[in-house]
This record gives C-alpha cells, structure tokens and sequence, in this order.
C-alpha cells in the first residue's frame, strides 16, 4: 500500500469513526466487528546521540503513527484480533493477528494463538499512547544493545569495539544493522498463549517462535521460547508481577567467524513489576534481567534494565509525569582491559499531559539521555511533543 | 452541543417567561418518547494487548430519554438547591446512564465494582476528576451550572454517562417503556424537548391547560 493510500484510508475511518468513543459493532451475520483506532504524531530535534532509536530505524520522539485494530467476536468464547500499523506514512505492518477462545465460560481460561502480545513484563501491554505517560520507552523496552541475532561477535574485542553503536553494528562480513534492546517494543511474537485469573491471582504462560529481543513470525533457529507471568493483586490498586522467558535468540544463518554449536545462543530473562495507584497518583517500578549466550565464549552476556515512573493529576484534564531509568551491562575482558560490553545508559524524562478532550492529548517532556562511554555522543537533552487522538 | 446551548439559554431567556409567574394554575404534560431505532450495544474499544477475554461491563440503558421545557416561567429558576442523587458504577458502567438533576444538585459518586474507578468529566459546564478510589468509597461532585456534563472513566474507556443539569425543574426521564410525565407546568404554551442519548432528537410545541393533561409523544428516528 504506497503512502498515500494510507494517508486516504486513514482519514476515511478517523473520519467515519470519530467522537470519543470506539465505532459502534458492526454485525456482519452473527459476527460483531468492532474497529478502533489511534493516531499520534510526535516532533523533537534530531537525537545525535542515537538514544531512542527502534528495532525499526525509528524514534518514538519524532514519530507519525497510526493504528488500527479491529475485533471480531462470535458470541462471548471466540474472537479474532488484528492491529496494523504504520510510522511515518510507510507500509502498513501487522503487529498483532491472532484468536481468543474462552473454552469454558465459566472458567476465568483463555487460550490466544497466532501473533500474540507478549506475557513478559508489563510496559509492552500498556505502551499504547493513552497508557503511556511520557512520549518514549523505557530503556529496557527500546534501547538497543550492541548484540544482534544475525551476526554475532567472534570475540571479546570484536563486541567491545561496538560499545554504544547499539543503532548501527558491525560483525565481521555482515553489514551494519541496528542491535537487539532486551525486550523488543515494536513487534510481538508468534506463538501460542494461555492465561488464568482468579480474584487476585493472575497466571499466562506462552510458547512463541522467537525470544523477548527477537520477536518472530517464522522460527529461524530450531529452538521456541517459552515465557510467564504470574501477578498478584494484594490489594485494589497494587499489582505486583514476576516473569521469566527463555529462548534461542540467534538466528541460523547468523554471520560469524566463530563456530556455533546447535541452540549455544539462549537469551533467559526474568523480570519483576509494581504498580501502585490512588487517588489523584500513580506509581509503577519495573525490572528486567537479560542474559544472551554467544559462540565465542562461555560467559553469557548480562544485562539488566530498571524504570521507575509516576504520574499526578494536577487538575481535571492535566498531569504531570516522570519516569527514570538505567541499562547496565555485564563486564567483559578484551585487549584494552575489563569493561561493561557495551555502554551503559542512563534515561531522565519528565512531562506534563494535557486533554482538550477526553481521546485529544497533548504531551510535552524533557528528555536527558545520558551513555557512559561508547562512540558515539555520550549524552543528548531533547525536548519533544506530542499530539494523540484515539476512538 | 445544542442541549447545552439550550440549557444555557434558560437561564437568559428566563424574563421573558416571567409573565407566566402570575400563573398560578396549573397542570401536566405526559405521553411516550418512541425510540424507532433499537440502541446498539456497548461499543468496547478493542484492545489486542490484552491476554485474554476482558469482562463484559453491564450495558447502559440508552433507551432512557429526558424530557423538558425549553422554557420555564420565571419562579421555577428559584428552586434550587440541596438535592442529592446518585450515579453508581456497577459492573463496569454507570448507572444509571443518563441522570437530569437542578441545578445545585449534589451528586454520589459510589464505586460498587471491585476494581478501581476513576470518575472525570472535561465538559464546560462542570470540570471534575475524582481520581481513583476502590469498591464501597464514594465521592461527590456539586452541580451549579445547567448544561450537558459527560462522565468517563479513566480506566474502563467503555464507561459513560450524562449528567443533564437544568436550572429549572420542568424535566422527566422516562421508564422502560417510554412514558414520562412532567407535573405542576403553570397553564400556557411551551416548547417540549426530547433529549436520547446525547442529543436533542425532537422539539415540539404543547398547550398546558389548568388541572388537565396535555399528551405529547415524540418519535424519535
């Protein structure tokens, strides 16, 4: 679909479907289609640090994106979902397509196979416009190491010299390509996916092609993920999570020099999440812990990711929020010494919200990113803005 | 919005009706507001993050309409004040869907659910965001300007409700089947409004004579 025809068909559904609210079902012979949508437009200055770039070459700072999902339900135990999207006017991806059933309606049990969202964490379920507080990622969620799936580094060195070049890598023969984050924002994984919720207690399990930082359609290394999340909900308002996932990560036909032994190359991650709400407040704390295996040498590459972020309604319609994060990195023995394998990095950003309408945002923030050794510019301030419509 | 022009302007336009204040006879207007359309159910913004089947909320009640005089003679912008109502969130919505109050009406917010709710509205007539509060708390909100007041939800998106605040007390919401009736209208000629669902859907004009009824049905298309 070229870009203007996107432009065309967007508009006409904004347009047919606008209003604060979701377009009414559709009945189409027994079925209910319901549509929804999102456009958002953000706008900074160049990031020359490179700090918010996407698996896509993108920057959520400086981003057109629309979104369509749509439902369609037989009765209340099946339904079948899609979302396609598009950033700055490109072609249209699928980002989610798979089925709902509900084997038992009296049992809190649902299956969802095909392109599913991921059970890992909690930001990815609530990184649509309206759920997000702020204008990026966390870091965990977006920021993009110097590891990739297609070309592994043969040695210590090789990997060290890419230190902070997450965006645009190089190994050996292959050409450069951006790396992977820890836990990939900007595509779900295929699979299959179960979930159970009583009144407090909340448990999902999934079994999908790829892994957390390499999300995939078709498997292209022999190996499945599986991954889980158990939640806890003590109280109304506090919601407490852990999560774990483990899968091959590298693809086959990984470009090396080293030799690369069937399934050497797992990324097992866990994390941890807290959200905590009242009143006019909202908190939430989220941790993750990644750990990829390489060829060349036995010690698996560690990282760990940690966001903190709150928001307080000012006034009806205003908000403030802010949120802190840091990605750090194991230390790795290369020729010029003992280090980080790539640089860690550190994101402050804080902002406000403001409703013209209830499905109307705008969003300001101040960002400072900031990279501790590495190539490239160690730190970038940015403002940015953003508008936000949904139905 | 028209209703909420309309609804302002009664309290402009209310000197013009002061000459039916001497009136002191009175009686009523009754009849049936016809919905030809069946309202569609709940429309849930789909959501493909989430993990599995997401509870069905009650549906609101659409079918209620709110009857009322356009104009109003002059003594009944006098009664105001001190009335209480209430709109319960129960099962994922408000109920009920659509609440006519006077001006001066204070409202109950109560949560009945055992999730979180937060109650908000970014309407002209009444700002207000309650924030979050859990099952069996309840806060209140003071009407003091007429107008249409639209409630949301920030957590449950398929939530919402009308608040109608008239600064008269000539309105009636009607039952299941449809019929309303609106007692103690000062003998004269009106302009009767039939409000569904967030829109003014037909205007007529009735003679109110003393100690009779006058029948007014409105079809709404």
């Amino acid at each position: 679909m070229t870009g203007g025809r996107v432009r065309t068909f967007v508009l006409a559904f904004a347009l047919s479907g606008g209003g604060a609210f979701a377009a009414e079902p559709m009945s189409l012979g027994g079925l209910r289609l319901t549509l929804g949508g999102e456009v958002s437009g953000s706008l900074s200055p160049r990031d020359r640090g490179f700090f918010n770039d996407t698996g896509y070459e993108r920057n959520p700072l400086h981003l057109l994106r629309l979104r369509l999902t749509a439902e369609l339900r037989a009765g209340e135990r099946l339904a079948g979902l899609a979302e396609v999207r598009s950033e700055d006017l490109a072609a249209p991806r699928v980002y989610a397509l798979y089925v709902r059933v509900r084997p038992w309606s009296r049992r809190s049990f649902d299956l969802q196979a095909g392109l599913v969202p991921p059970v890992f964490g909690a930001h990815l379920r609530r990184s649509y416009g309206p759920d997000n507080l702020l204008i990026g990622e966390p870091l965990a969620y977006q920021y993009l190491s110097t590891l990739r799936a297609d070309a592994l580094p043969a040695t210590p060195d090789e990997l060290l010299g890419q230190r902070g070049a997450g965006w645009r890598t190089n190994y050996g023969s292959a050409p450069a390509a951006p790396g992977l984050p820890l836990v990939s924002g900007v595509r779900w994984d295929a699979g299959l996916q179960a979930r159970w919720h009583g009144e407090r207690v909340e448990a999902a399990a999934a079994l999908t092609q790829g892994t957390l930082s390499q999300p995939r359609v078709r498997e292209d290394n022999g190996g499945k993920q599986v991954s889980g999340r158990v939640a806890w909900r003590p109280l109304t308002g506090f919601v407490l999570g852990v999560s774990g996932a483990r899968g091959d990560y590298a693809s086959d036909r990984s470009a090396t020099s080293a030799v690369v032994p069937a399934s050497c190359c797992r990324q097992q991650a866990w994390g941890a999440d807290a959200e905590y709400s009242a009143g006019h407040g909202l908190l939430r704390a989220e941790a993750v812990w990644s750990a990829w295996g390489v060829a060349a040498w036995r010690a698996p590459l560690r990282a760990r990711g940690m966001s903190i972020e709150g928001r307080y309604k000012l006034m009806p319609g205003l908000y403030v929020a802010a949120r802190a994060c840091r990605l750090g990195f194991s230390r790795l023995t290369g020729a010029a010494g003992t280090m980080p394998w790539d640089a860690p990095a550190t994101r402050l950003e804080a902002g406000l919200g403001y409703s013209l309408r209830r499905n109307l945002v705008l969003k300001a923030v101040f960002q400072h990113n900031a990279r501790d050794g590495g190539r490239r510019r160690p730190r970038n301030d940015l403002g940015a803005g953003q508008v936000l419509w949904w139905f | 919005m028209v209703l909420s022009r309309a609804l302002l302007s009664l309290a402009a336009v209310h000197l013009l009706a002061a000459a039916l204040a001497a009136a002191p006879a009175s009686g009523s207007i009754r009849g049936r507001v016809l919905l030809l359309r069946e309202p569609g159910p709940v429309a849930i913004r789909p959501s493909v993050a989430e993990l599995g089947m997401p509870r069905t909320p009650e549906a609101p009640d659409r079918r209620r309409s709110v009857v009322y005089l356009e104009t109003a003679p002059q003594r009944a912008f006098e009664e105001h004040g001190g009335a209480r109502a209430r709109l319960d969130q129960r099962n994922e919505s408000f109920v009920p869907y659509v609440l006519p109050v006077i001006v001066g009406t204070t409202v109950d917010f109560p949560n009945s659910d055992r999730t979180y709710h937060n109650v908000f509205s970014l309407s002209k007539a009444r700002r207000f965001d309650l924030g979050r509060y859990g099952r069996g708390q309840s806060k209140a909100v003071r009407f003091d300007r007429p107008g249409v007041v639209r409630v949301f939800c920030d957590i449950h998106s398929h939530m919402s409700a009308f608040i109608l605040v008239f600064a008269h007390r000539f309105f009636a919401v009607t039952d299941a089947e449809g019929r309303y009736r609106i007692d103690g209208v000062p003998s004269g000629t009106y302009t009767v409004v039939a409000w569904n669902d967030g829109q003014e859907r037909e205007t007529r004009t009735v003679q109110v004579n003393e100690g009779a009824a006058a029948e007014l049905d409105f079809v709404v298309r």
